[in-house]
């Protein structure tokens, strides 16, 4: 679905001085912690994510996960001075542990599972700094890290949220919202795989009217696909260095 | 704690297998929804729902501190791998989702429940027991966490000043919440990499699908929450689709709660409430009173219903008095009923 | 999953009965099975009032259930209050008596719905002894929970109330035989 850029003549800045279809600034870098089987530091804005991968290892509860694809564990913690309030959300967090119910699903359908049987792979992600869209952000560090891991899998899942402006006659939608965009107005997070247009992940959790999910889900769909390419740049740079230093 | 029985792999290809030659175990066309029963039970406030196996029956009931909740606690009774005291994840997803689509979409005006700002307020707790649960879990407690606050009375207040009444059923007719649209869940199931979608798949079907969104809509056509968490990748325009879909399920639904509604309001109507305030309580109670062996608990209500109603009665001659309308005149209407509540209300309290 | 639903004093409650299925490694018994019972509140979470009713009636379906023909397994009973009568709400809190004959009753029809192997039948009956109708009122009298077995021996007596005499106590048990055993 591409983007019809025609609309920029309506040059409606946001609070944050991008345009309705920018992209906040994504950094990000791999195999930033030596000890573990693969890592990741995703930065979306101001959403600052650390993710860890330890595994395919044996798993802690081998009697009851024995099967014959591997289990994906995902734990989530986020840190304290991660908001603007400090806040502590403990681990019986219902929110924190839909996030990782979500991150769990996700990769248990892209990655290769079946060719580790009897085996868990631990996803460990650290919320450092919140600003908006932190489920897709915590969704392309797993990615990058479950490359950095070597773990086979199908493709990039790459996510990005996009909301909808609440002006009622002029519907326009906007891409990867920031932590005072999202309060305000609708939005969804999707994951998509790859260069496709299969949505792996959607999350609406705003009351908006169902004409207007269509426009978000088709810039949230397209902002993914940028996303990938950021993500790809980023694994090759890693790669091409690899080379050249011949780790 | 036992697990769930899992399928075996002859089930799970005899599944699959019916699916792709378009035959759904239990004959329900792929859009179907399984017959809804719902019932409410005598105190306002109950609903029981069953969708094939799967049963539900919330409770709201209220307190005195906080605000609306939503508890959701999964007991043994639905299935031996729910344990007490430990939450599962069915359990953690199905109290989020609850709470995204009613609570964050403000389905309950819940300024509504507000007595006296930053003072005084009511609290509604809604619980969820899960009787049964055959699938569609989401989907049943949904439709019966509304037809249950669609059916709720909370009693009726007056504020003088600083001063609350809160007057109890008898006293004054209690009061429906405020709701401002009434969600419900569609649950779409994806099978055989995404071609065969199933609305509302029952136990086994949730077993061996390869997807699951859930969409909350009203029937207005607004979009509450959609959670698709991971599962197989689907294709953006038939996601969109879903939507569509489930706004026709939406409406049927919510049609058939508003009927169920409807019948209720009429049982409990028979008498009206003039036969009850002509001393109709008297005998309706004389009945329960053969029934009940607990008469120490009954005796005191009695006494106290009876005090309550003479005082009722004499209050409401003294208000048809004043008005100057002859006792037991045809006029029965609303309006006329609400003056002499208002004016037996008024009695009570002052004595 | 058989759920037989009973209605006594104006509490309905229904249950089911999961068994015998596999127990907990620090749950087994090597010899008998293990008994769980939960009490589920119509409204809130369990209280200790609830875990109270669970320990009696653990204890008095233990003696009930031919415990030895299920070495090694746990049954699971599930009670859950559906609705209580309206006087509920004046009882004091503590008082777990009205809603015990109840309780038991459907756990024995639960019972036998799961065919699980029983040594008598079980039937249980509140009977409440008032000092005078004035006093009644304002709860002065004693109350009582008689369960009885298949032979007509008490298995189960639980009061609660103010002092009362051993010869009331006496009187109400007789009521309360006469009551269920007819």
């Amino acid at each position: 679905m591409p983007l019809d850029t025609s609309t920029y003549s309506l040059a409606l800045l946001r609070l944050d001085g991008r345009r309705w279809n920018e992209l906040r600034r994504i950094h990000a870098q791999i195999s930033t912690q030596a000890a573990a089987d693969g890592s990741s530091y995703l930065e979306m804005g101001n959403t600052k994510v650390i993710c860890t991968v330890t595994g395919p290892a044996e798993g802690r509860r081998t009697a009851q996960g024995a099967g014959q694809e591997c289990r994906v564990e995902v734990e989530i913690s986020v840190a304290g001075f991660s908001g603007v309030e400090r806040k502590r959300r403990g681990r019986a967090d219902k929110r924190t542990q839909e996030m990782q119910h979500t991150l769990t699903t996700a990769f248990s359908s892209i990655l290769f599972t079946h060719l580790y049987p009897h085996s868990t792979i631990i996803l460990t992600l650290h919320v450092l700094s919140q600003d908006g869209s932190l489920l897709a952000a915590c969704l392309n560090a797993a990615t990058l890290a479950l490359i950095d891991a070597g773990i086979p899998m199908s493709d990039y899942l790459c996510a990005c949220t996009a909301g909808s402006t609440a002006n009622e006659d002029t519907d326009e939608p906007l891409l990867d919202l920031n932590g005072l965009e999202e309060q305000e107005l609708p939005f969804l997070t999707a994951g998509v795989l790859g260069d496709s247009d299969k949505v792996a992940v959607l999350m609406l959790e705003t009351r908006v009217r169902v004409e207007r999910v269509e426009g978000m889900l088709a810039v949230a769909v397209d902002g993914c696909k940028r996303v990938r390419g950021i993500l790809d740049a980023v694994v090759r740079a890693h790669g091409r260095r690899m080379v050249e230093e011949g780790v | 704690m036992p697990r769930e029985a899992e399928l075996s792999l002859n089930e799970r290809e005899f599944i699959l297998q019916a699916l792709r030659e378009n035959v759904r175990l239990d004959g329900r066309a792929f859009d179907d929804i399984r017959e809804l029963q719902l019932s409410f039970g005598d105190e306002y406030g109950v609903a029981d729902v069953r969708l094939g196996k799967t049963s539900h029956n919330p409770f709201p009931d209220r307190k005195f501190d906080g605000i609306f909740t939503i508890s959701t606690e999964f007991s043994p009774m639905a299935s031996p791998a729910f344990e007490v005291g430990r939450p599962t994840e069915a359990e953690t997803l199905l109290s989020r989702l609850l709470e995204k689509a009613i609570r964050r979409s403000s389905a309950l005006d819940t300024e509504g429940l507000c007595i006296i700002a930053g003072l005084k307020c009511f609290a509604l707790r809604a619980d969820v027991h899960v009787l049964d649960h055959d699938g569609g879990l989401v989907d049943a407690a949904c439709i019966a966490l509304v037809a249950a606050l669609r059916h709720f009375r909370r009693p009726d207040v007056r504020v003088e000043g600083e001063n609350v009444t809160v007057y109890s059923v008898r006293e004054r007719e209690p009061v429906p919440l405020s709701l401002l649209h009434h969600p419900l869940c569609v649950t779409f199931s994806y099978f055989n990499g995404g071609e065969v979608v199933l609305v509302d798949a029952n136990l086994v079907e949730e077993q061996v699908r390869e997807a699951e969104v859930v969409v909350t809509m009203n029937r207005h056509g607004e979009v509450c929450q959609v959670a698709k968490y991971g599962g197989l990748p689907i294709d953006a325009l038939a996601l969109l689709n879903c939507t569509n879909v489930a706004l026709a399920k939406v409406q049927m639904l919510d049609k058939v709660i508003q009927q169920r509604l409807e019948e209720d309001a009429k049982r409990r109507d028979k008498g009206g409430l003039m036969a009850e305030l002509n001393g109709d309580t008297l005998h309706k109670d004389d009945d329960r009173l053969d029934r009940t062996t607990d008469w120490l608990a009954w005796v005191s209500e009695w006494i106290e219903k009876a005090i309550g109603l003479t005082v009722g009665v004499v209050a409401q001659r003294y208000a048809v008095r004043c008005m100057g309308v002859s006792e037991g005149g045809t006029g029965r209407g609303k309006a006329r009923a609400r003056a002499l509540e208002e004016g037996e209300g008024e009695t009570v309290r002052a004595m | 999953m058989p759920a037989p639903t009973h209605s006594q004093n104006g509490y309905t409650v229904i249950g089911a009965v999961n068994g015998p299925i596999e127990v907990q490694r620090r749950d087994e018994i090597p010899d008998e099975a293990a008994i769980e019972v939960n009490v589920r509140p119509a409204t809130g979470i369990g209280s200790p009032k609830e875990r109270h009713i669970e320990h009696i009636l653990t204890a008095l379906l233990r003696n009930i259930i031919l415990t030895h023909d299920y070495p090694r397994t746990l049954i699971q009973l599930t009670l859950q209050i559906l609705s209580v009568p309206a006087t509920h709400s004046t009882l004091p809190s503590s008082s777990s008596l009205p809603i015990l004959p109840a309780l038991i009753n459907t756990a024995y029809a639960t019972l036998l719905a799961g065919s699980i192997r029983l040594s008598t039948t079980l039937t249980a009956v509140l009977v409440a002894v008032p000092k005078s109708e004035l006093e009644a009122v304002a709860q002065k009298g004693s109350s009582h929970v008689f369960a009885f077995d298949g032979r007509g021996e008490a298995v189960l007596v639980h009061s609660e109330g103010k002092k009362f005499e051993i010869e009331e106590w006496e009187q109400a048990c007789e009521a309360a035989r006469g009551c269920v055993l007819g």
